[in-house]
Protein backbone atom coordinates (compact mmCIF):
# COMPACT_ATOMS: atom_id res chain seq x y z
CA UNK A 1 0.00 0.00 0.00
CA UNK A 2 1.97 3.56 -0.48
CA UNK A 3 1.75 6.22 1.52
CA UNK A 4 -0.90 8.04 -0.23
CA UNK A 5 -3.08 5.13 0.51
CA UNK A 6 -1.99 4.95 3.77
CA UNK A 7 -2.89 8.31 4.75
CA UNK A 8 -5.45 9.09 2.49
CA UNK A 9 -7.85 10.13 5.38
CA UNK A 10 -5.49 13.01 6.58
CA UNK A 11 -5.18 14.30 2.67
CA UNK A 12 -8.88 14.03 1.86
CA UNK A 13 -9.84 15.62 5.64
CA UNK A 14 -6.86 18.48 4.59
CA UNK A 15 -8.86 19.05 1.51
CA UNK A 16 -12.28 19.29 2.73
CA UNK A 17 -11.00 21.87 5.69
CA UNK A 18 -10.02 24.24 3.34
CA UNK A 19 -6.09 23.51 4.48
CA UNK A 20 -4.32 26.18 2.34
CA UNK A 21 -0.91 25.67 0.55
CA UNK A 22 -1.74 22.28 0.68
CA UNK A 23 1.87 20.12 -0.08
CA UNK A 24 1.67 15.97 -0.48
CA UNK A 25 4.07 14.81 -2.06
CA UNK A 26 6.13 10.75 -1.23
CA UNK A 27 9.80 10.70 -0.92
CA UNK A 28 12.04 7.85 -0.15
CA UNK A 29 8.97 5.88 1.20
CA UNK A 30 8.19 8.88 3.79
CA UNK A 31 4.89 11.00 3.02
CA UNK A 32 5.65 15.09 3.94
CA UNK A 33 2.31 16.84 3.70
CA UNK A 34 2.56 20.80 4.53
CA UNK A 35 -0.03 23.65 4.98
CA UNK A 36 -2.03 25.96 6.53
CA UNK A 37 -4.96 26.48 8.81
CA UNK A 38 -6.95 28.87 10.36
CA UNK A 39 -7.59 27.42 13.23
CA UNK A 40 -6.17 24.53 16.03
CA UNK A 41 -9.10 23.00 15.99
CA UNK A 42 -8.69 21.79 11.84
CA UNK A 43 -4.70 21.06 13.33
CA UNK A 44 -6.09 18.86 16.12
CA UNK A 45 -8.33 17.11 14.01
CA UNK A 46 -6.13 15.94 11.51
CA UNK A 47 -3.46 14.88 13.78
CA UNK A 48 -6.34 12.74 15.84
CA UNK A 49 -6.36 10.92 12.39
CA UNK A 50 -2.80 10.67 12.10
CA UNK A 51 -2.80 8.63 15.56
CA UNK A 52 -5.35 6.53 14.40
CA UNK A 53 -4.14 5.51 10.97
CA UNK A 54 -0.60 5.10 13.13
CA UNK A 55 -1.13 4.83 16.35
CA UNK A 56 1.79 6.61 18.52
CA UNK A 57 3.48 7.57 15.75
CA UNK A 58 5.64 4.49 15.27
CA UNK A 59 6.09 4.14 11.93
CA UNK A 60 8.21 7.24 11.16
CA UNK A 61 6.47 7.72 7.48
CA UNK A 62 5.02 10.83 7.56
CA UNK A 63 6.17 14.30 8.37
CA UNK A 64 2.98 16.75 8.96
CA UNK A 65 4.05 20.23 9.43
CA UNK A 66 0.52 22.28 9.35
CA UNK A 67 0.45 25.34 10.98
CA UNK A 68 -2.31 27.65 12.20
CA UNK A 69 -1.78 30.64 10.91
CA UNK A 70 -1.89 33.87 12.96
CA UNK A 71 -3.31 36.82 11.94
CA UNK A 72 -1.63 40.10 13.53
CA UNK A 73 -3.61 42.09 16.00
CA UNK A 74 -5.15 38.17 16.81
CA UNK A 75 -6.04 37.39 20.49
CA UNK A 76 -4.67 34.04 21.78
CA UNK A 77 -5.26 31.73 25.12
CA UNK A 78 -2.23 30.79 26.97
CA UNK A 79 -3.14 27.03 27.27
CA UNK A 80 -0.37 25.52 28.91
CA UNK A 81 -1.21 22.79 31.48
CA UNK A 82 -1.00 24.92 34.16
CA UNK A 83 2.39 26.63 35.03
CA UNK A 84 2.62 30.37 33.78
CA UNK A 85 4.22 30.75 30.07
CA UNK A 86 7.59 32.21 29.64
CA UNK A 87 8.21 35.49 27.51
CA UNK A 88 11.11 35.87 25.83
CA UNK A 89 13.52 38.64 24.82
CA UNK A 90 14.22 36.54 21.75
CA UNK A 91 12.81 33.34 19.74
CA UNK A 92 14.70 30.41 21.53
CA UNK A 93 14.72 28.96 25.35
CA UNK A 94 18.42 29.76 25.04
CA UNK A 95 16.74 33.35 25.46
CA UNK A 96 16.47 35.14 28.67
CA UNK A 97 12.90 35.50 30.62
CA UNK A 98 11.64 38.85 29.92
CA UNK A 99 8.10 38.03 31.14
CA UNK A 100 5.26 35.60 31.96
CA UNK A 101 1.96 35.26 31.06
CA UNK A 102 -0.16 33.26 33.08
CA UNK A 103 -1.86 30.19 32.33
CA UNK A 104 -5.54 31.09 30.68
CA UNK A 105 -4.60 34.36 29.99
CA UNK A 106 -5.49 36.33 26.49
CA UNK A 107 -2.51 37.64 24.94
CA UNK A 108 -2.40 39.73 21.58
CA UNK A 109 -0.13 38.18 18.67
CA UNK A 110 2.11 40.42 17.43
CA UNK A 111 3.54 38.70 14.25
CA UNK A 112 4.53 34.53 13.74
CA UNK A 113 8.46 34.81 13.68
CA UNK A 114 8.26 30.77 12.56
CA UNK A 115 6.48 27.54 13.48
CA UNK A 116 7.90 28.04 16.43
CA UNK A 117 7.77 30.98 18.13
CA UNK A 118 5.31 34.38 17.76
CA UNK A 119 6.05 37.96 19.15
CA UNK A 120 3.61 38.36 21.30
CA UNK A 121 2.07 41.06 24.29
CA UNK A 122 0.53 41.18 27.15
CA UNK A 123 -2.35 43.40 28.22
CA UNK A 124 -0.31 44.52 31.11
CA UNK A 125 2.39 45.44 28.06
CA UNK A 126 4.80 43.18 28.51
CA UNK A 127 6.27 41.96 24.92
CA UNK A 128 7.97 39.28 23.96
CA UNK A 129 8.26 35.76 22.09
CA UNK A 130 6.84 32.55 23.64
CA UNK A 131 6.56 29.16 22.42
CA UNK A 132 3.51 28.99 19.31
CA UNK A 133 2.62 25.45 20.91
CA UNK A 134 1.19 27.07 23.81
CA UNK A 135 -0.89 29.70 22.68
CA UNK A 136 -4.38 28.68 21.51
CA UNK A 137 -6.14 30.24 18.54
CA UNK B 1 20.60 58.16 -38.00
CA UNK B 2 23.30 56.37 -39.62
CA UNK B 3 23.64 54.20 -36.31
CA UNK B 4 20.07 53.58 -36.15
CA UNK B 5 20.18 52.11 -39.95
CA UNK B 6 23.18 50.29 -39.21
CA UNK B 7 21.38 48.43 -35.82
CA UNK B 8 18.40 47.81 -37.61
CA UNK B 9 20.78 46.21 -40.56
CA UNK B 10 22.16 43.68 -37.94
CA UNK B 11 18.75 42.89 -36.61
CA UNK B 12 17.57 42.50 -39.68
CA UNK B 13 20.59 40.26 -39.74
CA UNK B 14 20.29 38.74 -36.74
CA UNK B 15 17.04 37.23 -37.33
CA UNK B 16 17.59 34.73 -40.11
CA UNK B 17 20.58 34.03 -38.37
CA UNK B 18 19.22 32.42 -34.98
CA UNK B 19 16.64 31.55 -37.19
CA UNK B 20 19.30 28.88 -38.77
CA UNK B 21 21.00 27.92 -35.82
CA UNK B 22 17.72 27.19 -34.49
CA UNK B 23 17.02 25.52 -37.37
CA UNK B 24 20.80 23.91 -37.15
CA UNK B 25 20.71 22.39 -33.42
CA UNK B 26 16.71 20.64 -34.20
CA UNK B 27 18.18 18.72 -36.92
CA UNK B 28 21.37 17.95 -35.13
CA UNK B 29 19.21 16.93 -31.70
CA UNK B 30 16.78 14.65 -34.37
CA UNK B 31 19.33 11.99 -33.32
CA UNK B 32 18.10 11.52 -29.86
CA UNK B 33 14.27 12.15 -31.04
CA UNK B 34 13.76 8.39 -29.24
CA UNK B 35 15.03 9.51 -25.88
CA UNK B 36 13.49 13.28 -26.40
CA UNK B 37 9.97 11.43 -26.46
CA UNK B 38 10.65 9.28 -23.60
CA UNK B 39 11.16 12.33 -21.28
CA UNK B 40 8.20 14.25 -22.57
CA UNK B 41 6.08 11.59 -21.26
CA UNK B 42 7.75 11.16 -18.29
CA UNK B 43 7.03 14.93 -17.55
CA UNK B 44 3.12 14.49 -18.54
CA UNK B 45 3.31 11.19 -15.86
CA UNK B 46 5.00 13.75 -13.32
CA UNK B 47 2.10 16.50 -13.95
CA UNK B 48 -0.41 14.05 -13.38
CA UNK B 49 0.84 12.97 -10.32
CA UNK B 50 1.59 16.36 -8.98
CA UNK B 51 -2.01 17.83 -10.11
CA UNK B 52 -3.66 14.72 -8.07
CA UNK B 53 -1.34 14.79 -5.17
CA UNK B 54 -1.03 18.93 -4.93
CA UNK B 55 2.38 18.51 -4.80
CA UNK B 56 4.32 21.65 -6.02
CA UNK B 57 6.66 22.48 -3.73
CA UNK B 58 9.49 20.62 -3.05
CA UNK B 59 10.17 18.87 0.43
CA UNK B 60 12.49 21.33 2.32
CA UNK B 61 14.48 19.49 5.24
CA UNK B 62 16.12 21.59 7.88
CA UNK B 63 20.33 21.26 8.56
CA UNK B 64 21.37 19.39 11.62
CA UNK B 65 22.11 22.93 12.78
CA UNK B 66 18.73 23.95 12.75
CA UNK B 67 17.15 21.20 14.12
CA UNK B 68 19.04 20.76 16.84
CA UNK B 69 17.96 24.05 18.35
CA UNK B 70 14.68 23.49 17.39
CA UNK B 71 14.56 20.25 19.21
CA UNK B 72 16.43 21.88 21.94
CA UNK B 73 13.28 24.22 22.94
CA UNK B 74 10.94 21.48 21.27
CA UNK B 75 11.62 19.21 24.39
CA UNK B 76 12.06 21.47 27.35
CA UNK B 77 9.01 20.87 28.71
CA UNK B 78 9.28 16.89 28.64
CA UNK B 79 11.69 15.68 31.17
CA UNK B 80 12.49 11.71 30.48
CA UNK B 81 12.73 12.55 26.67
CA UNK B 82 16.46 12.17 24.89
CA UNK B 83 15.95 13.94 21.28
CA UNK B 84 19.21 14.07 18.85
CA UNK B 85 19.10 15.09 15.31
CA UNK B 86 21.57 13.08 12.94
CA UNK B 87 21.49 13.82 9.25
CA UNK B 88 18.21 15.29 9.31
CA UNK B 89 16.43 12.89 10.90
CA UNK B 90 15.22 13.35 14.90
CA UNK B 91 15.87 10.26 16.84
CA UNK B 92 13.78 10.30 20.28
CA UNK B 93 14.38 8.02 23.49
CA UNK B 94 13.71 7.96 26.70
CA UNK B 95 10.00 7.76 27.73
CA UNK B 96 6.80 10.00 27.75
CA UNK B 97 3.32 10.37 28.78
CA UNK B 98 0.69 9.23 26.15
CA UNK B 99 -1.08 12.46 26.76
CA UNK B 100 1.80 14.72 25.55
CA UNK B 101 3.27 12.18 22.72
CA UNK B 102 0.92 13.86 20.43
CA UNK B 103 2.01 17.67 21.42
CA UNK B 104 5.79 16.84 21.16
CA UNK B 105 5.29 15.34 17.96
CA UNK B 106 3.38 18.64 16.58
CA UNK B 107 6.25 20.58 17.52
CA UNK B 108 9.04 18.34 16.11
CA UNK B 109 7.09 17.65 12.77
CA UNK B 110 7.18 21.21 12.48
CA UNK B 111 10.73 21.64 12.63
CA UNK B 112 10.89 20.38 8.94
CA UNK B 113 13.03 16.79 9.78
CA UNK B 114 13.15 14.34 7.02
CA UNK B 115 12.01 11.30 9.71
CA UNK B 116 11.27 10.97 12.77
CA UNK B 117 12.53 7.83 14.59
CA UNK B 118 9.75 8.02 17.37
CA UNK B 119 11.82 5.15 19.99
CA UNK B 120 10.06 6.25 23.20
CA UNK B 121 8.75 4.10 25.57
CA UNK B 122 5.03 5.14 25.96
CA UNK B 123 4.16 5.64 30.03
Amino acid sequence: MSLTDKYKEIVDFAKASAVTNLQVREQNNILYVDGAVSSGTVKDQLWAIYNKIDPDFRSGDLVMNVSVEQAAGAKAKVATESSNLNIRQGPGTDQPVVGKAAHNETVTILSKTNDQWSLIKTDSGKEGYVYTQYLQL
Amino acid sequence: MINKISGLRKTVFLVPALAAITLLSCHSGGGSEPGNAADSSKMTTNSDTAMNTTATAPVVVATDDSLKMGIKDAVKDYPGVNATADNGEITLTGEVMRSKLQPLMMSLNSLHPKKINNKLTIK
